[in-house]
């Protein structure tokens, strides 16, 4: 069958396989075995044609094709960049050649892209009058394309880029850069000099602002901000008005954490009309509907985290809002749920006490209440309970309640473990109320009330970048990236937009600033050793510790240029405290050792009395998931750990295979990675049983099942010494048994851990596999044993399991 | 006792347990339940309406051939193997099984009505369309046999009937045809398309992987306990019906893909089948026929491989609701 290509303008020309095989050629170009490659992707791609493909699916097929060869050598997933790229580039600027015609265009097309981008009312009016935009032009460093792979490239073009009114896309990767620094340093003086900064670092992937900011900043309606944190109070115009709230920030794109721990409970009387309450669950129904009408055309659906404390009447109902059936009307299929959980119940689990829920009515205080005053005034209310005082409670045995909330996390990995007197007894800005809740990725710590609906603003540092050649890390360069990512939110705080006016007034009078890091996993598999040792372990606490460190110096400095934050005076800053010195305070009202060790490595003494001269922000650090930013980085999210060493990713953009390419370094330098990739694809990325690989890599590489969790505890509990807000901890689990989950999440609490996150489960049956030889056959070894017949009939293909004898049906049966 | 059999008093206790494999299967089963309704197919139909024709015609002709068929299996396990059937677990696991083929039907009803689809189009396609007609006729043959022509399972015949109608829906049906057409659905994911439907697909995939299990266990254990089916003559009957199922599904394929779509075209299809196919001959024993590579190499991304879901984004399908932990 003749191939013909229709092309953009709609006209037919024949297929021209050596076209195809010259794009593949320079997309290898000084790669491994390229010659190869490039027949092998032509190959492949011509069984996938058909007659009348058009130019842009062909582009298409390409990459698609180059793609599928990633679990067999990562450097494919470089030619799919490539060939990415290249598309985009051809699209925004044109035509080009060489890189030097490529650097050109750039530059030469930067003003018009500004331009253009402020005439349709989609990039801020600003621009041109603030910025000098030939030097931002002649910053521009397309060679920086370069560092992104293949998944982040796609996250950063189709998620962040931004496209014209009539949908063409106007950004390429380092327009898009300059867009974000520019729009994150419109308040400078400096304006031009700042964002070439901003630029050069971001660009360079030493550090990245988080998902909001990246998708807004530098727009017409700049809603930097990543994290809103509020509550609902227990009447029906503040139900309504949070509804109207819900939606406003996630038009915005913002995450949310809302707590319905005020609203009464079902069948709690309403004076008003003389009837009872349905209770929280409709609305948080309600709520759940809006998170999927306000989703960007269907494709990102607003992100929500319901909170509640566990003695309210209506958590066991709370507990099964993300079952997969009973009355979907009683469920949150979209919105996430989590726990916030006080000293006294994890005391009265450990001691097999009881523990009351009860009526938010009744009971009004117990919510604004923690530590030792929570724990007094709950016995106070059992106590009424039992007297007989109290109208609507329940009793039941705290550790039927704590398996309950363990049950539904495995099953339905909510609700989310976060422990409020940790939380509130470490807080820093306690002068300014209660913690009610943390957020959606559960990293922020902020008082909030009804006047203030608490924000934060996210950056993360990409440790990855940071680490050199000799195995060290280059404080100099990670001191720039915090000194500069602090300066950065802190400017977003001025500029960006919110809709919601308790937002806003929160984020001026704090200033809360999250700071965070990825690429831990990463790094120590680059140094050689387990994210389950005790290298590991002091690795994290010292890089805790010098980032937290440089972050105060740096709101420090920020405050003399610029002023404290208004709500600074009588914040536990102004009182010469860090937050490493709030352990203390936290396990003295605990009255438990938390058992974290206290190593200190930098002088803190100086620290101590200049935080007290003024700080420009109420927080400097929370540790974000990073789970799209991660990609754009291309290293591993957060403190996660490799989830397994092929495995595949399912986000808003696809379905992503990832192969760990410092493992594939680590085998090809002992020649092993061509002989044993189809057994690791076999194993799904487990490379424990594969015999030829040394124990010394195995250490190294193990799959997130198969690491102890008490180690994602230990990582995070190092790291939560320096961090003033929290740490989206994400959990692995292969038990099952819920007395481990028990001790597991128990020592989370004994270690001063803050909050937990998502728990990965690891599936017990997958399906069965398609690019593996698989024999199911082989597999099936039966007692009785058919080898008999199969034994006296050589010739049947099928390989017999050493010391097993396999069914073998039809074999030798004259097939 | 043999597995095979048809006393009704028989089989009513399920300690001692004789076929462990067929217990090991139905508690898998169970922990995998899951719902159509958990999957929010907003995203899908926006993509669905932004899709060629050529593609919307191949996603559409795929469930008008999935949601009758998914039934048609129902029909072969309740009128071709419980009642031959005599082992307690074996029923226990059939009984999982046919519910997760109604599950299955109704999520492929749960699209239907969902996609802007010519619904009376679809609805009749497995009767309308020659290729599809066809693959269903052949599957009727069998089923007929153990319904109409009562059957008598103590004899040689009545056993080689029992093999048959295993081998036309579990193998050929669910081990082949539907292997095929979840690869077709799955495709579309990997270009960033249907990528809730996608999930559904993902749960169907792993509900049949343990149909075959089980209907792999179950003809050798057959085979096994009955040496009167042991005959060259049998073995060849039954490698020339995967044959020509091969050869059916080649028309149906073309029919599926007249022309083409990115990434995908009849002739790939036809190769995956045929890929598929050699699989399931070496897993009866048999040597390969066709000896193709696998043309679909994402696969591994698509199917093979754990899954981390971002789950702002997207649905995790992996969970497991747990009935032995709970209790």
């Amino acid at each position: 069958m003749a191939i013909t290509v229709v092309k953009r303008d709609g006209t037919r020309e024949p297929y021209d396989a050596n076209k195809i095989n010259l794009a593949i050629e320079k997309a290898a170009a000084g790669l491994d075995e390229n010659i190869t490659w490039v027949t092998q992707i032509a190959s492949e791609l011509e069984l996938t044609l058909f007659d009348g493909i058009t130019t842009q699916q062909l582009d298409e097929a390409v990459i698609q094709v180059a793609l599928q060869n990633v679990k067999d050598d990562p450097e494919f997933d470089t030619v799919a960049a490539r060939l990415l790229l290249k598309t985009i580039y051809k699209r925004v600027l044109g035509d080009y050649e060489t890189d030097a015609e490529l650097l050109q265009l750039h530059r030469s097309k930067f003003r018009a892209y500004v331009e253009r981008g402020v005439a349709e009312g989609l990039l801020d009016p600003r621009f041109p009058a603030l910025f000098d935009l030939d030097r931002l032009a002649e910053a521009l460093t397309p060679a920086h394309d370069s560092l992104l792979k293949y998944i982040g490239l796609v996250t950063l073009n189709n998620r962040y880029g931004i496209k014209a009114r009539n949908g063409e896309p106007l950004e390429v990767p380092q327009y898009f850069w300059m867009r974000i620094a520019m729009g994150l340093s419109l308040n400078e003086a400096r304006a031009t000099d700042v964002a070439i900064e901003f630029y050069e670092t971001m660009s360079a992937l030493d550090y990245l602002a988080a998902g909001s900011t990246l998708v807004n900043a530098g727009t017409k309606f700049p809603q930097l901000s990543n994290c809103f944190v509020m509550e609902m109070h227990d009447d029906i115009e503040h139900i309504a008005k949070s509804v109207r709230d819900v939606m406003w920030i996630t038009k915005g794109t913002g995450g949310i954490g809302l707590s319905v721990t005020k609203l009464r409970a079902q069948g709690s009387p309403i004076r008003s009309n003389n009837t009872v309450s349905t209770g929280p669950i409709p609305f948080m129904h309600t709520i759940d509907s809006v998170l999927r009408a306000v989703s960007r055309g269907g494709k990102k659906f607003g992100a929500l985290c319901f909170y509640m404390e566990n003695w309210h009447m209506d958590f066991p109902e709370f507990l099964d809002l993300r079952q997969n059936s009973g009355d979907p009307y009683r469920r949150t299929r979209t919105a996430n749920t989590a726990v916030w959980i006080s000293d006294e119940f994890m005391k009265r689990v450990q001691h097999d006490e009881p523990w009351y829920l009860f009526d938010p009515l009744e009971v009004s205080d117990l919510n604004e209440l923690y530590g030792k005053a929570f724990s007094e005034r709950y016995a106070f209310y059992a106590a009424e309970a039992e007297a007989g005082r109290i109208h609507m409670f329940k009793k039941i045995a705290a550790r039927a309640q704590f398996k309950d909330i363990l049950m539904s996390l495995q099953t339905t990995s909510h609700p989310w473990l976060t422990w409020k007197d940790t939380i509130n007894l470490r807080a820093i800005n306690n002068n300014t109320g209660t913690i009610h809740l943390s957020n959606l990725c559960t990293e922020i710590c902020l008082p909030q009330d009804i006047d203030n609906i608490a924000v934060c603003n996210l950056a993360s540092i990409n440790l990855s970048r940071h680490l050199q050649a000799d195995g060290t890390f280059n404080w100099a360069t990670i001191e720039r990236s915090a000194r500069l990512a602090v300066r950065q939110l802190d400017n977003l705080i001025d500029i960006t937009m919110s809709s919601v006016p308790e937002a806003d007034h929160a984020n001026i009078n704090n200033r809360a600033i999250g700071l965070g890091m990825m690429g831990f996993t990463d790094v120590v598999e680059r140094l050689g050793i387990s994210y389950e040792s005790e290298a590991a372990y002091d690795l994290i606490d010292e890089v805790a510790e010098h980032i937290s460190y440089y972050a105060i110096q740096e709101s420090i400095d920020l405050a003399k240029e610029r002023g404290s934050y208004p709500n600074f005076a009588g914040s536990r800053w102004s009182q010469g405290m860090v937050p490493f010195d709030t352990i203390d305070l936290a396990e003295k009202d605990r009255g438990v050792p938390i058992t974290v060790s206290r190593k200190t490595r930098l002088d803190w003494a100086a620290l101590r009395e200049q935080v007290k001269g003024g700080m420009r922000n109420a927080t400097l650090m929370a540790i974000a998931p990073t789970a799209s930013i991660g990609l754009v980085a291309g290293t591993t999210p957060g403190f996660d750990p490799q989830f397994s060493q092929i495995f595949s990713r399912a986000t808003s953009n696809g379905k992503f295979l990832e192969v760990n390419r410092n493992l594939v370094d680590a085998l090809r330098q002992h020649g092993l990675w061509e002989k044993v990739r189809e057994q690791v694809l076999r194993s799904q990325g487990d490379i424990q049983g594969i015999a030829e690989i040394p124990d010394e890599i195995k250490a190294v590489y193990k799959t997130s099942f198969q690491l102890s969790p008490y180690s994602f505890i230990e990582v995070a509990a190092r790291a939560q010494k320096w961090i003033d807000q929290s740490i989206s901890r994400n959990m692995y689990l292969e038990t099952r048994e819920v007395s481990d989950m028990i001790d597991i999440y128990s020592a989370a609490w004994e270690k001063g851990v803050k909050t937990t996150y998502y728990l990965h489960m690891k599936p017990r049956h997958q399906a069965e596999q398609s690019t593996v030889k698989v024999n199911k056959a082989e597999e099936i070894v039966g007692k009785k044993g058919f080898g008999a017949v199969a034994a006296e009939t050589p010739g049947t293909s099928a390989p017999v399991p050493t010391g097993a004898t396999a069914r073998r049906g039809f074999g030798g049966l004259g097939a | 006792m043999p597995i095979l059999g048809t006393g009704v008093k028989d089989g009513l206790l399920l300690k001692p347990i004789r076929y462990q494999w067929a217990m090991d299967l139905y508690d898998q089963a169970v922990a995998n339940t899951w719902f159509p309704n958990e999957i929010q197919l907003g995203e899908d139909i926006a993509d669905f309406k932004k899709m060629t024709d050529e593609e919307r015609h191949a996603v559409t002709f795929l469930i008008s051939y999935f949601n009758p068929n998914e039934l048609l299996v129902n029909k072969a396990l309740a009128f071709g193997v419980y009642p031959y059937v005599n082992a307690p677990e074996a029923h226990l696991y059939l009984a999982k099984q046919m519910w997760e083929e109604a599950n299955h039907s109704m999520s492929f009803e749960y699209v239907l009505e969902t996609f802007p689809i010519n619904r009376e189009e679809a609805y009749g396609a497995h009767v309308d369309i020659p290729s599809m007609a066809r693959k269903e006729e052949f599957e009727v043959k069998f089923i007929r046999r153990m319904t109409e022509e009562k059957i008598d399972i103590t004899t040689t015949e009545g056993k080689k009937d029992f093999v048959r109608n295993l081998i036309a829906y579990n193998i050929i049906l669910e081990g082949i045809w539907f292997y095929s057409g979840f690869m077709v659905a799955l495709s579309f994911r990997q270009r960033n398309l249907l990528r809730n439907f996608g999930s559904l697909v993902d749960w169907i995939v792993r509900d049949e992987s343990l149909h075959l299990k089980f209907g792999m266990n179950l003809i050798l254990t057959v085979l096994e306990e009955n040496p009167d089916l042991q005959t060259p003559e049998f073995a060849a009957e039954i490698k020339q019906m995967i044959l020509e199922a091969v050869e059916m599904e080649e028309q149906y394929n073309n029919d599926l893909l007249p022309g083409g779509i990115l990434g995908l075209n009849a002739g790939y299809i036809n190769q995956y089948v045929k890929y598929l196919a050699d699989r399931r001959l070496e897993e009866l024993g048999f040597d390969p026929e066709y000896k193709v590579t696998n043309p679909a190499k994402w696969m591994a991304t698509a199917n093979d491989t754990l899954e981390l879901v971002n789950f702002f984004e997207s649905t995790n399908t992996s969970y497991e609701s747990n009935a032995k932990a709970s209790s």
